[in-house]
């Protein structure tokens, strides 16, 4: 193994372990839940979550308004299994089985 | 009852439940760690190297940043600031998660789980604290460990079979393109709530603002934080 993707993958590695694992050593979250910092993390999980939402829909949208369709169908699907059964694994499934039948359909 | 609902019942959830709940993550990853690997051998790296970057790195993004930095020919010691850089957001997961798991929140064993608390993991054990009221580590355990072998065991598979492996395929490989915003939408559903709200639609609009004016860990980080922030404002 060459020593940059070594040295690359030990530094990346062992910054995303203390970044995950180190904060839970602190007492952050054991405050009273109205605090500040309770308030703080409370919301963090929604923003989080909304964030990579964006983050993960946006690239996906096409140049062309009109080639949106799997992309429109696929997120109706979701919404409407969601809905239906409140399950995010029949969501998660269901979704892009939508967009992959919308898009074999539209070739 | 689905079948990924969440227990409600005396036991807390165990290792078996927490694997079936990764199934979702499982999917979404496996095509783009299979992406990873292709990519990863076609920019020169061996697929021992390729692996090692999934094995020790495990963070989706940043490990294909690592590879146009790397195969860019950038200085190793800038590259692995930029990674660290596009990770920092994690440092938020961990609390956050056991903040929402109450007085159920254990930490004995977070040495092992918190080391898989990626993105998608992290949605997905929130969703599960927040529907059942009940935090598990050995369900924690279940969960990362599935998604973090479909990770490695993707880029493996990808590293193994080369380039075009997946062009024959083009429908398959767009929707499965599509798994992780569909997670991402389905856990999002689960967990909203009136209370909720006002933190969301800010996060949504500083990502997209941060997305469009300046680049995509910019949004990630201004969504996430001034998101979080909106939750200390509100009376």
């Amino acid at each position: 193994m060459s020593p940059e993707v070594l040295t690359l993958a030990l530094l990346g590695g062992a910054a995303n372990y203390a970044f995950r694992v180190l904060p839970m050593r602190l007492p952050l979250f054991r405050g009273p839940p109205e605090g500040g910092s309770g308030r703080f993390l409370a919301a963090t999980g929604p923003a989080a979550i909304a964030t990579l939402v964006v983050a993960s829909f946006l690239p996906m949208l096409p140049p062309v308004l009109g080639e949106a369709m799997p992309l429109a169908a696929g997120t109706a699907a979701v919404l409407g299994l969601w809905a239906w059964r409140r399950s995010v694994v029949l969501a998660t499934l269901g979704g892009p089985l939508v967009y992959g039948l919308t898009l074999a359909a539209l070739a | 009852m689905t079948a990924d609902a969440p227990s409600t019942s005396a036991n807390p959830p165990g290792f078996g439940q927490g694997l079936l709940a990764a199934l979702p993550i499982v999917l979404g990853y496996l095509p783009i760690a299979f992406s990873f690997g292709v990519a990863a051998v076609q920019a020169g790296l061996t697929p021992v190297e390729a692996v090692a970057l999934s094995l020790i790195v495990y963070a989706g993004a940043s490990q294909f940043l690592a590879l146009a930095l790397l195969s860019s020919g950038a200085p190793v010691l800038l590259a692995a600031a930029t990674l660290i850089a596009m990770n920092l957001r994690h440092a938020l997961y961990g609390p956050a998660l056991l903040r929402a798991a109450g007085e159920t929140a254990r930490t004995t064993r977070a040495w092992a789980w918190g080391a898989g608390l990626t993105d998608e993991v992290f949605a997905a054990a929130l969703g599960q604290v927040s529907q059942s009221g009940r935090f598990s580590e050995r369900w924690m355990g279940g969960l990362a460990l599935g998604a973090y072998a479909a990770w490695v065991g993707g880029t493996a598979a990808g590293a193994a079979a080369g380039g075009g492996a997946l062009a024959a395929f083009p429908v398959v490989e767009a929707a499965l393109g599509f798994m992780l915003p569909a997670l991402f939408l389905s856990l999002l559903l689960s967990i909203l709530s009136r209370a909720a709200i006002p933190a969301v639609l800010v996060a949504v609009a500083a990502t997209l603002a941060g997305l469009l004016l300046w680049s995509a860990t910019a949004g990630i980080l201004a969504g996430m934080i001034l998101g979080a922030l909106t939750g200390v404002l509100r009376r």
